[in-house]
């Protein structure tokens, strides 16, 4: 079970690394579908935040082989890591661009719905990531992993 | 006597899965996009552009401009600078411009770039990206822990220089201290940049990436001395204990106050003193012909050249405003960038040993005029200089 999970995961967190990829090299204008978003129009973000979970997903996906050691939940762990490094800058810039009113405004703090706005939908493939790697984490405390 | 057994934990393999070639390099991509992304958000997003653009431009400037006496003389061109200037950037007077670089964009800067390095350093990430860098670094003369003087000099080059004592040789200090005066930009710089220029910061890092390989290469080529291999003690990764962490924070902090800061508010003075003097005109007329015809960049970007010897930052946001294409901005800011350490770098280098300066400012001039001349080449090749 855990294996079909990692493997799920790791072959979605591949696809999203492509599509930003994609996205930024000019395949697509750019899109949104429901809640998720790839905007495509930064090298920094989309080209190189998507190589990362690309790199992301192969990790996943190179932990299946041999499952149950040590090693091979390591990778896991540095695969999902990728996914929290990308989404939680992403959620931290947000952040940063909600405290401060905005550049017309007189004042200098954000009222609190607008603060509140700025975490509204759509969001980036790795935020969207975020919550199903909590398995991950489960089996980081619970695995008993350290005992192989 | 009895042998304990290891058993080997998830710290255990994270950190070999760390150091190998194959794993490590893309975890070393996801720790600097990491850096830079906190970096730009923290420091451009929400303290500069939030707060520190708007107390300067809507509240410090105007008060200036209305509170101080005589728009027309010598001391208001001085300290307020343009008495039509709407915002701190285009003012260049030592109380806004100067003040609004050192407070508004630096300091946050380099606040948060130092808190990241110490984190990096105290979880034990950084011994590990030395052992990574390890084979690049050797390439050019130096070793794995030329990593750190490196990322210290995207801060301040300042402690960067100090931290080329990490390195065994003669030889490897000098490669090290002449490639950081030429080819990293400072905290400072980067902060400006993102701030006036962010569309082109990309392909002028990119450019100095370059020029710092290749011109390491050559110079591991043709100066003398010995490369010697280092064993590096590569700790477990743990926690950063906040109290060494904010210890670190507010020396390196307090260093660049007190080193820098200075530097900033009495260049923007010298700078504004060679104005009135007519020397930056003069030295534009001078060196017309080498940069019109050689860079391929306006003959105005000699003022911001010169202003680049006392802050470079400075000059960056004198460059923004200048009527340029977006190719000779790049070539521009990357001239800016390995024209010459700025002054605070230079009384560093000087304190290190003074054959080593002279020899390092003949390289300096060497890669100006080389480099210079290559990115133009290379502007002409792609058709856009």
């Amino acid at each position: 079970m855990f294996t079909l999970y990692i493997g799920l995961l790791g072959l979605v967190t591949l696809a999203f690394g492509l599509a930003e990829i994609l996205v930024w090299a000019g395949a697509s204008p750019g899109f949104s579908i429901g809640i998720l978003e790839i905007a495509g129009d930064d090298f920094f973000r989309w080209a190189w935040g998507g190589a990362i979970l690309v790199f992301g997903g192969l990790f996943m996906l190179g932990s299946l082989r041999g499952r149950g050691t040590m090693e091979q939940f390591g990778k896991t762990v540095l695969g999902a890591a990728m996914i929290w490094i990308i989404a939680s800058t992403d959620i931290f810039a947000r952040l940063c661009e909600s405290i401060p009113a905005g550049e017309e405004a007189p004042e200098f703090f954000n009222s609190v719905a607008g603060f509140v706005g700025g975490f509204a939908p759509p969001y980036s493939p790795a935020i969207l990531l975020l919550p199903f790697t909590l398995g991950i984490v489960y089996f980081l405390f619970n695995g008993r992993f350290d005992e192989v | 006597m009895t042998a304990g057994t290891y058993r080997q934990n998830l710290g255990d393999v994270l950190g070999d899965l760390t150091v190998r070639p194959l794993t490590g390099i893309p975890v070393a991509f996801a720790v600097l996009y990491a850096f830079w992304s906190i970096f730009s958000s923290f420091a451009g997003a929400l303290v500069t552009d939030g707060f520190m653009v708007k107390a300067f431009d809507n509240h410090w400037l105007p008060w200036l401009q209305e509170a101080w006496p005589d728009p027309a003389s010598i001391h208001y061109f001085l300290f307020v600078g343009d008495p039509l200037a709407e915002n701190c950037f285009e003012a260049f007077g030592m109380l806004t411009s100067g003040l609004f670089v050192a407070i508004g964009v630096v300091l946050p800067a380099i606040i948060i770039f130092y808190l990241m390095m110490a984190v990096l350093e105290d979880s034990g990430y950084l011994p590990r990206l030395a052992v990574l860098m390890d084979t690049v670094f050797h390439r050019i003369g130096l070793h794995g822990y030329a990593i750190v003087p490196t990322i210290l000099g995207l801060g301040c080059n300042v402690p960067a220089v100090t931290a080329t004592r990490v390195l065994e040789t003669r030889k490897q200090r000098f490669i090290m201290m002449t490639l950081l005066a030429i080819f990293i930009p400072c905290g400072a710089q980067i902060g400006v940049m993102l701030e006036v220029i962010p569309e082109t910061v990309g392909w002028v890092m990119l450019y100095l990436i370059l020029g710092f390989g290749i011109f390491g290469f050559i110079l591991d080529r043709i100066i003398p001395g010995s490369n010697p291999e280092i064993l590096i003690d590569v700790p477990p990764y743990h926690w950063p204990l906040r109290e060494n962490v904010a210890k670190k924070l507010w020396n390196r902090t307090k260093s660049f106050l007190k080193d820098a800061v200075p530097f900033v508010l009495f260049g923007v003075l010298v700078v504004n003193v060679l104005y009135l003097a007519g020397v930056i005109g003069a030295l534009a007329d001078l060196f017309e012909p080498l940069f019109v015809t050689w860079f391929g960049v306006p003959k105005e970007t000699v003022g911001p050249l010169v202003a680049a010897f006392l802050r470079k930052d400075l000059a960056v946001a004198q460059l923004s405003a200048i009527a340029m294409t977006p190719y000779q901005m790049i070539t521009a800011v990357v001239l800016v960038s390995i024209y010459f350490p700025c002054v605070a770098t230079f009384v560093v280098m000087l304190r290190e040993g003074w054959k080593e300066l002279a020899a390092a400012v003949a390289v300096l001039v060497a890669a100006v005029f080389i480099y210079g001349g290559l990115i133009h080449a290379v502007g002409i090749l792609m058709g856009v200089a």
